[in-house]
């Protein structure tokens, strides 16, 4: 067909550009020099503006030639047997729109933070995480594969984990990193498990393959069950990225990570992952309507929580990070629902929103002072509607209930993560008893402090 | 059998005697540790016409032109195949990073000679199908390690050691000398399978004849630690061995425990202090998953297996060896605490960094590449426990992300010098470029790979085949 080969080099070439980024910045790491800023910002700002423009030049190719494939087949990068990943990029409108958004979106978060992060001694690592992101956002947008969505669905969590422990020098972020981190293994993990599932039910590419052609019968074998297993799997990965209760409790320990990190990540892209990911796997999630049903709930109740959580928070990285839950929630319900168009254009309207936003909130106090200036006083109290809707005696315990983040983190601690950490620690104590047995001796030699033998 | 196009096999272990005899020279720490980089060099320039003559060759194996045995008019001892020959690289590119990256003051004379005498017993199993060799090299290197952990801490991790390894060598004599001499369906073969199993379990530290593991990486040098453990010998002999002869029951139960030991080792790292034990979790884990995917009857699975196998044997040993450089200039490290000191040595953390999360199966690396493959096998095979391996995985990476917090981040201690030398710099950055470079460009080793399985699954296969039908019996380890 006459507009494929245009089509791939396009795609490809839009790829490789952050991608390529990623390796040049890895490389100048790897001789243990850096390069200077201005490089650095110029480098990235290029990246992303070329990736901009070539993922523009392959929507309009393909809204002026609809008959150009919309699944790109880049061969198989390596197979063994019945397991094989192969490379293929989707180039439908929505994929390229995607595209075009992320790479605009990162170009102008990359040319606020070579202002935010001037002289920041982490600059160089910045905005290598930065590229890695930007390269794994594409892959998640633009993937013809469960494994090549895969693959980019875990650089993406990568990323942003040593972005939020950015300023490593404290613990907070770094305590902060990990929990994001182990919200992300959820959800990869159960990422992994939806793919394994649909390549054991659909086959090689029917997961992707249903997604390009939803009346084309590839889900005709899908049984309920199958189906419920995989489109399940699937949620619980979007639910993950996107903060959804239970596993919300990690969004705003994320806005410990630079503002212009926490803009693009959990303003504009990588939170609205999730129901990018849902939105590609609609064909299957219309199979499941027990699963559909538990994400409108799921995204009904997260919406409420945030709301009500947000209006206590009191710094404005927290509140923009609550607000930005409270939408992402409402949007899955939308999916929920089937409300495909509506969700993309919500999608669409709060990432330019919430980018502003967040990339506004180091300066919220002063443009709140212009802003009074320009009124000429003092703005009303907004949220009164609240008080004359709950009664006296509720406002005080919701307010604690708020500020406790609804106990959702408290729970798991005691629920989950205490237990397991105990349980690990126990089994490890049976081991050392075990050894101390048969070294023949009644109680572990030396102290606890562990030792460094023969090579320091 | 086909030939090698050269005396190859010979030449690598005569080259290894030499690097042995050299390294016996009473000389200073430098010029032993060049020397031993040099002939580690020259023997893996000899793996390259070794290569491939093997991957030319399909599966068939290969025998050496100048093997002794020959020359008697016996059998040929020494042989190669598509399994093996990348082996013997690999377990020289492990003998290489030790000997490049051990700090000067811990590469003391007999270090470096038990270092190469382990090697010289590693290809020496890796070049035959000989039990009797096979039994010599693991019990041969079982004595090297006991010898690199006398003295240490109170005597307590040789003896651990000793009360799991010294059995293993038992049962492994005894598993192959019934194997030799005991019919197939026999109860001398069947009993010879499950002492070969328990050696395999015991060396590759599968629950629960794992518990020697984390107490050798936490009290003994993690440089020869590392070096006995990284090269996996254990999974030879199970690829050699119980792949082939193993009933179907048999392989189900080791990879049912090996699958439970990854999750297992898995929590076990998260939960600990000491950056050592940690290590030896981590490595109690990735071992197990590389047993599960060499037991999958699916050629993906298989062939993942023993992609793991690389991959994890690779960046286990970058990781392990970071970490005594670490310990070289900060002392023992406890995960409780931000030891810091990243401003002054990004590279280290970088490159720990990359190699913690080749070992964990991330994008980009060959352990990605490898991981994908396992998975997908294991749970066509197993899908009850077979997802219990995205499980461990999502695991190790917590951990493995948690020791680089806590290794790296954190206040400047301001204390004495972190840099690296060029030397240490040269190694670490080779390792982490091989991991990514395999990890971007799969195709050859998968391949390899992938070739290795499906002729390891014709033996099986044909091993399996009914007695009454006539059998071409080909050759396997109780018959070549």
């Amino acid at each position: 067909m006459s507009g494929e080969g245009p089509m791939i080099a396009l795609v490809w070439a839009g790829l490789f550009c952050p991608a390529a980024l990623v390796a040049v910045l890895f490389a100048v790491t790897a001789t243990g020099r850096r390069l200077p800023e201005s490089v650095v910002g110029a480098l990235t700002g290029l990246a992303m503006a070329s990736a901009a423009l070539l993922f523009g030049l392959a929507l309009t190719l393909r809204l002026l030639d609809p008959s150009t494939p919309v699944l790109l087949d880049f061969g198989d990068w390596f197979s063994a047997g019945d397991g094989a990943f192969s490379v293929r990029l989707l180039a439908d409108e929505m994929s390229l729109a995607f595209a075009v958004g992320t790479s605009l979106t990162c170009g102008v978060v990359s040319a606020f933070s070579r202002r935010y992060l001037h002289k920041e001694p982490g600059y160089h690592r910045y905005f290598t995480l930065f590229a890695v992101f930007a390269t794994g956002t594409l892959m998640v947008v633009l993937a013809g594969t469960v494994e090549v969505l895969f693959a980019g669905w875990e650089l993406l969590g990568l990323s942003s984990a040593l972005l939020v422990g950015f300023f490593h020098e404290r613990s907070a972020p770094l305590d902060n990193a990990m929990r994001v981190f182990a919200v992300y293994r959820i959800s990869d993990a159960a990422m992994l498990s939806a793919a394994v599932l649909a390549h054991h039910f659909l086959g090689r590419g029917g997961l992707m393959a249903s997604v390009v052609d939803p009346g084309g019968g590839g889900l005709a074998g899908l049984s309920p069950a199958a189906a419920t297993a995989i489109a399940g799997l699937l949620v619980v990965a979007a639910a993950g990225k996107c903060a959804q209760l239970p596993l919300s409790g990690w969004l705003p320990r994320a806005m410990e990570g630079p503002t212009p990190s926490s803009a693009v990540y959990y303003g504009a892209l990588s939170v609205h992952a999730g129901a990018y990911l849902l939105l590609r796997a609609s064909p299957v999630l219309e199979q499941a309507p027990l699963v559909r049903g538990l994400l409108v709930a799921m995204g009904a109740f997260s919406a409420l929580y945030a709301t009500l959580v947000g209006r206590v928070q009191t710094d404005i990285k927290s509140a923009l990070a609550f607000a930005s839950l409270t939408q992402v929630s409402l949007i899955l319900v939308e999916i929920g629902l089937g409300w495909y168009r509506l969700a993309v254009l919500h999608i669409a309207g709060h990432a330019c929103l919430r980018l502003l936003q967040f990339l506004r909130a180091p300066s919220v106090l002063h443009d709140h002072h212009l802003a009074e200036s320009a009124f000429g006083g003092h703005f009303a109290p907004s949220g009164s509607h609240l008080e004359r809707l709950v009664p006296a005696g509720a406002r005080s315990w919701l307010y604690r209930f708020a500020l406790e983040r609804a106990y959702v983190d408290a729970g798991i601690e005691r629920v989950v993560v205490g237990p397991v950490l105990r349980g690990a620690a126990w089994l490890d104590a049976c081991e050392h008893r075990l050894c101390d047995r048969v070294a023949g001796r009644a109680a572990r030699s030396g102290s606890d402090e562990p030792r460094g033998n023969g090579d320091a | 059998m086909h030939e090698l196009s050269g005396p190859w096999l010979v030449a690598l272990l005569l080259g290894s005697l030499l690097l042995v005899a050299g390294s016996a020279w009473p000389c200073r720490t430098w010029g032993r540790r060049w020397w031993a980089l040099g002939m580690g060099g020259a023997l893996l320039a000899v793996c390259v016409p070794l290569l491939r003559d093997a991957l030319a060759a399909g599966g068939a194996a290969l025998a050496d032109p100048a093997d002794p045995m020959r020359a008697m008019g016996r059998a040929p001892l020494l042989q190669v195949d598509v399994l093996s020959a990348i082996l013997l690289p690999f377990s020289l590119l492990i003998f290489l990073a030790t000997v490049g990256l051990t700090p000067r003051a811990a590469l003391a004379r007999p270090t470096v000679r038990r270092q190469s005498v382990g090697l010289v017993l590693l290809l020496l199993a890796l070049s035959t199908r000989d039990p009797v060799v096979w039994t010599i090299s693991w019990a041969g290197s079982i004595g090297v390690l006991l010898l690199e952990l006398r003295g240490l801490a109170g005597g307590r991790p040789l003896r651990i050691a000793a009360a799991y390894l010294l059995p293993s060598v038992v049962a492994l004599a005894v598993g192959l000398g019934l194997l030799a001499h005991s019919p197939r369906d026999s109860v001398g073969h069947a009993a010879g399978i499950v002492l070969v199993a328990l050696a395999v379990m015991i060396r590759k530290g599968i629950f629960p004849l794992h518990s020697w593991v984390p107490e050798v990486f936490e009290h003994g040098r993690l440089s020869a630690v590392s070096s006995f453990c990284a090269p996996q010998l254990g999974a030879w002999v199970a690829v050699a061995v119980l792949v082939p002869e193993g009933s179907r029951s048999v392989l189900a139960v080791v990879a049912g425990l090996s699958i439970l030991t990854a999750v297992y080792g898995a929590l076990a790292t998260l939960s600990q202090v000491s950056a050592r034990r940690a290590l030896g979790w981590l490595f109690v884990s990735q071992s197990a998953l590389v047993l599960a995917g060499i037991q999958s009857d699916a050629i993906n699975g298989l062939a993942g297996g023993l992609s793991v196998w690389l991959s994890s044997g690779l960046a286990f040993s970058g990781l392990a060896l970071a970490l005594t450089l670490l310990e070289a200039r900060r002392g023992a490290l406890r995960l409780d605490r931000l030891n810091g000191g990243y401003e002054r040595m990004p590279l280290l953390a970088a490159t720990f960094l990359t190699l913690g999360l080749a070992c964990v199966g991330f994008p980009g690396t060959f352990g990605f590449v490898a991981q994908e493959l396992l998975v997908s096998g294991v749970t066509e095979q197993f899908p009850h426990v077979g997802f219990l391996v995205v499980v461990a995985s999502a695991l190790t990476a917590i951990a493995v992300l948690r020791m680089y917090f806590s290794l790296f981040c954190g206040p400047d201690p301001g204390r004495l010098p972190l840099r690296l030398g060029r030397r240490e710099l040269f190694f670490l950055v080779a390792l982490a470029a091989l991991t990514v470079s395999t990890g971007l460009a799969p195709g050859p080793l998968v391949s390899s790979r992938t070739a290795a399985a499906a002729e390891l699954l014709k033996v099986r296969a044909a091993e399996r085949a009914p007695a009454s039908a006539p059998r071409d019996r080909p050759a396997t380890a109780s018959s070549r």
